[in-house]
């Protein structure tokens, strides 16, 4: 297992790409939590500030910045997708087996991949949550909300592996990215308006938006809780949900790529 | 075919076995191959992209500097593999397949898209390394090549073997000869009892003789000793082409 991984950082770490798309993620995410801390970033208007700003101290620091990281994430997970299909792109997929990996060893050396991004999404979140929250609170509300840190791993995993199995199930990185946008940004928002007008919130467990709900919007929730509407259904739901998607992906891909042509 | 025996095809039907029946990825590790293209990562050098085959194959990084010297690419290691012209990432990629020193090698097509001098090249290489007493498996579609530098040869036709063989004995060029003299039916018949004649043919106004291994000279003599004497005696090769049609549109 080691061996694997070791073997995908070494194709990772000299690719340019690679490192510049962990460091946007790596730059922008606090940057941007920095921002909207500071009072800089005024996305709600000046009188949002107030109740904004006191997100960045413990026990909401952690859904705070979880919400942001949902967004962000995206950067990695076009990653994911770009080191996939490139191995197809440059035909290196064939080579790794040719040179004496097997199909299967070459799937699990990419869900490597996926779960090392995985975690170092969670273990940055920690670190800029513990960072922000010392900043603007005192060590003793520690840790607060800490397991919006667990949502965040869910939904690092549930996004990364989706772009794993976009990069393996259409090999070219521009349609792979093209698609992973359509559905996130389209598809999956009209097909959950659609489901939750008929089906009650169904629409709510489909593959991205099911982790999606783990992270909601900090203000909404807020809001929300303060007038007493809809009653959030439990997370643990939506945390199953997104661990059976990810284990399709897993299921899918493997079925791809043990059955088919290279 | 060879795309199957490593496993990056999937096969309709059939088996194969390597090394004496390791498992397929062990014996892969066993085994240097070069499979239709170069594939190595564009954005890494030479010397970074066998580290990662080397990984893979798990012998060790020590023999890196040895294969680049062999195919000549040591002084380019350090370039990226993007900027090598098309022989060079041929070189390279028969480069990684000699990584940890396998018994066996598989090319598939290795002169495919060089030049001349790199054609040659990959040859006189190749013939080396068969020399240094490692089992070359390769597919070839110039049957020039495979002449120069095979031992044995098997002809498949839609996965049916057609023959194989010792490459002199299969790839043969059966010589033909063409003879005529004043009365030709006498002549046909005399040259029908002579031993080694396997068929003959009408051409233009000649006997086109298919034999063995019997000389221009001892067809001469014997017709001779039979008190014939040849107008025309002429000795023609045919081409591997033709045989090789021959085989595959039985």
């Amino acid at each position: 297992m080691n061996k694997l991984l070791a073997i995908e950082w070494m194709k990772v770490k000299r690719y340019r790409t690679f490192w510049i798309m962990t460091g946007m993620f790596a730059l922008l995410l606090p940057m941007w939590n920095y921002g909207i801390a500071s009072g800089v970033l005024q996305l709600f208007g000046k009188t949002g500030i107030d109740v904004i700003s006191k997100a960045y101290a413990f026990s909401n620091v952690w859904n705070n910045l979880g919400f942001w990281t949902s967004i962000f994430v995206v950067f990695i997970s076009i990653l994911t997708i770009i080191i996939t299909t490139n191995e197809y792109v440059f035909r290196t997929n064939r080579q790794n087996v040719i040179d004496g990996y097997s199909r299967e060893q070459y799937y699990h050396a990419k869900w490597l991949m996926v779960l090392a991004f995985t975690i170092f999404t969670t273990v940055y979140v920690f670190i800029l949550g513990l960072i922000f929250g010392a900043t603007n609170d005192s060590f003793s509300n520690f840790p607060g909300k800490i397991e919006n840190l667990f949502y965040v791993f869910v939904l690092s995993l549930n996004y990364y592996s989706f772009g794993l199995l976009l990069g393996i199930l259409f090999k070219r990185s521009g349609i792979a990215i093209g698609i992973f946008f359509l559905y996130n940004m389209i598809i999956e928002s009209l097909l959950k308006s659609l489901l939750n007008w008929k089906l009650n919130t169904v629409g709510n467990y489909l593959p991205l938006q099911a982790s999606d709900e783990l992270l909601p919007f900090p203000v909404l929730e807020l809001v929300k809780s303060l007038a007493q509407m809809e009653k959030a259904p439990p997370a643990y739901g939506y945390i199953i949900a997104s661990f059976a998607w990810i284990i399709i992906y897993y299921i899918i891909g493997r079925m791809r790529l043990l059955k088919s042509d290279w | 075919m060879l795309g199957i025996v490593l496993d990056v095809l999937k096969a309709n039907a059939g088996s194969y076995q390597w090394l004496g029946g390791l498992p397929a990825a062990d014996a892969r590790r066993k085994i240097g191959s070069l499979l239709e293209t170069p594939n190595f990562y564009h954005y890494m050098s030479a010397w970074h992209n066998l580290e990662i085959a080397a990984a893979i194959k798990g012998h060790g990084m020590g023999d890196r500097q040895a294969v680049l010297q062999k195919v000549g690419l040591w002084e380019r290691k350090d370039s990226k593999f993007s900027s090598y012209s098309l022989g060079m990432k041929q070189r390279l990629a028969i480069a990684s397949a000699l990584l940890g020193n396998p018994d066996v090698l598989v090319f598939d097509e290795p002169t495919n898209g060089l030049d001349p001098a790199g054609i040659a090249e990959i040859r006189d290489l190749i013939i080396q390394l068969n020399r240094e007493g490692k089992t070359i498996i390769m597919a070839s579609h110039l049957l020039d090549e495979v002449e120069k530098v095979c031992t044995h040869v098997a002809i498949l036709k839609k996965g049916q073997l057609l023959l194989n063989g010792k490459v002199d004995e299969v790839l043969i060029s059966e010589d033909q000869v063409e003879i005529s003299a004043g009365n030709l039916q006498h002549l046909e018949t005399i040259i029908r009892q002579m031993p080694g004649v396997i068929s003959i043919k009408h051409v233009n106004g000649a006997l086109q003789l298919n034999c063995g291994n019997i000389t221009t000279v001892e067809i001469n003599e014997y017709c001779i000793s039979k008190g014939i004497t040849l107008s025309h005696l002429i000795l023609k090769k045919k081409s591997l082409e033709t045989k090789f049609m021959e085989l595959t549109n039985k």
